[in-house]
């Protein structure tokens, strides 16, 4: 039996930085990733907001960055853009299109630098608790051990388990996964190469379309749908449109990945005796956009510091980890609200209605409005937006 | 439930088990027959297509 203060389970961004401020912060703390190379495969855009990094005192490491995005990009089902730039909007999950392979095992190692033990190759296959915390049971290169923690921090993703074997509600509603796959390409001939560029409508049916920048001619393509409402898997709707679309038709592929984003929401219960849940496995996505990773750097962060605290005080009650639900509520949620209902107004539309916003907004010059003033253009093209919108901003 | 040897494990199929019936290791998924009520949601989830109801 191994012991320790505080076991993290899942040494993605949010495991690697909780593990890291818990470590800082005096607990004796072990990370446990199931896979050989901690990043890989990777499992989504690599986009992230600079302001997000900035906050968080994690600076950018030409290492990690593969490109500075200045903007984002969206494009209507006919083909129309419409340019929003970084500097006169704030947008979220914009900034730095991240090597997520190189920022994962960046992040995994500056909590080893912190203090942190980390175990690869190394799954979590059972939970039980006792009275001072829990014992996880673990599989390592096929010998099977266990690790007697005070505290467990659920970093283990969208499938993640840790927290239900633990006996917290924290699953996904299958309407609210979006089932995503993604090439990342060579040969993209985009419109502009530091730009996201965002394709709506019936293309990706209850998501959109995403051309993430990594390189003058490098992108991650990839689609996310909700199969509550799209009729095909997500690599139908992608290949038509990388066949079709002037951008990638002659791009090639030299990764593809895969996997599931939850955009529901929070859990229901991201905090139980003896157990923190962050990132992805807690819901902390944003529901508009799916990103992820500023989320889950922040709330690994408040969970790590919590945590530490928690072993300090002796008491690893539910109750002693209120100051994590307000952290993250205050940090994370609040915006949450904001961000489903403008996705749920964009889902409501049809093909025809985004074309005819995009032709109306194309037309402005967007350095000179605000979110207040761009609400009141919509809302003069599709009077809708009132209604869905109009008390949000 | 059967799966096709092109799976990836990203996991999006245990995301949605409600009967947490479904275990992600680096390269393999396992599920427990015992658990699984053949609902089907994870069959959708999967982004490729790589999972069948027997």
């Amino acid at each position: 039996m191994i012991e320790t203060d505080i076991l993290v389970v899942g040494a993605g961004p949010s495991g690697s930085m909780a593990a890291k401020q818990a470590a800082l912060n005096g607990a004796d703390v072990i990370l446990i990733d199931r896979k050989s190379e901690i990043g890989s495969p990777k499992r989504c855009a690599e986009g992230v907001s600079k302001a997000g990094l900035e906050k968080l005192g994690i600076n950018p490491d030409p290492r990690w960055i593969a490109r500075r995005s200045t903007g984002v990009r969206l494009v209507s089902p006919d083909g129309t853009s419409v340019f929003l730039d970084d500097d006169t909007i704030s947008l979220p999950e914009s900034g730095f299109v991240l090597e997520r392979k190189v920022f994962d095992k960046h992040m995994a190692m500056d909590a080893a630098r912190a203090g942190a033990k980390i175990m690869i190759k190394t799954l979590a296959t059972d939970l039980e608790r006792v009275d001072d915390g829990v014992i996880v049971t673990i599989e390592n290169m096929g010998k099977v051990d266990q690790i007697h923690a005070h505290i467990v921090i659920a970093a283990d993703g969208p499938e993640s388990r840790i927290g239900r074997w633990a006996g917290l509600d924290c699953t996904t509603s299958p309407d609210y996964m979006e089932s995503c796959i993604q090439y990342e390409m060579a040969g993209v001939d985009m419109v502009n190469n530091n730009d996201i560029a965002l394709f709506f409508g019936s293309c990706a049916p209850g998501g959109y379309i995403w051309i993430f920048p990594k390189g003058d001619d490098i992108a991650n393509v990839g689609i996310g749908v909700l199969r509550s409402v799209a009729d095909k898997p997500p690599y139908e709707y992608l290949d038509e449109f990388v066949k079709t679309c002037p951008e990638t038709k002659n791009a090639q592929a030299v990764e593809v990945n895969v996997g599931g984003d939850p955009v529901g929401g929070t859990v229901k219960d991201r905090t139980g005796d003896n157990i923190l849940v962050v990132g992805d496995a807690a819901g902390f996505v944003n529901p508009l956009t799916g990103g992820g990773i500023n989320s889950a750097l922040e709330s690994g962060t408040f969970a790590g510091i919590v945590a530490a605290q928690a072993i300090n005080d002796g008491d690893y009650s539910k109750k002693n980890f209120e100051e994590y639900i307000k952290l993250t509520d205050e940090d994370i949620n609040k915006s949450y609200s904001k961000y489903d209902k403008v996705k749920q107004y964009l889902l409501s539309l049809s093909d025809e209605e985004l074309n005819n916003i995009a032709e109306e907004f194309s037309k402005v010059e967007f350095s000179e409005v605000n979110t207040k003033s761009l609400i009141k253009m919509l809302v003069k093209v599709s009077p809708k937006a009132l209604l869905k919108l109009g008390k949000l901003f | 439930m059967i799966i096709k040897d092109f799976c990836m494990y990203c996991g999006a199929c245990a995301g949605v088990c409600s009967v947490d019936a479904i275990r992600v290791e680096e390269l393999k998924i396992v599920i427990d027959d015992n658990k699984c009520i053949k609902c089907g949601v994870c069959v959708k989830a999967c982004p490729v297509s790589a999972l069948e109801l027997e």
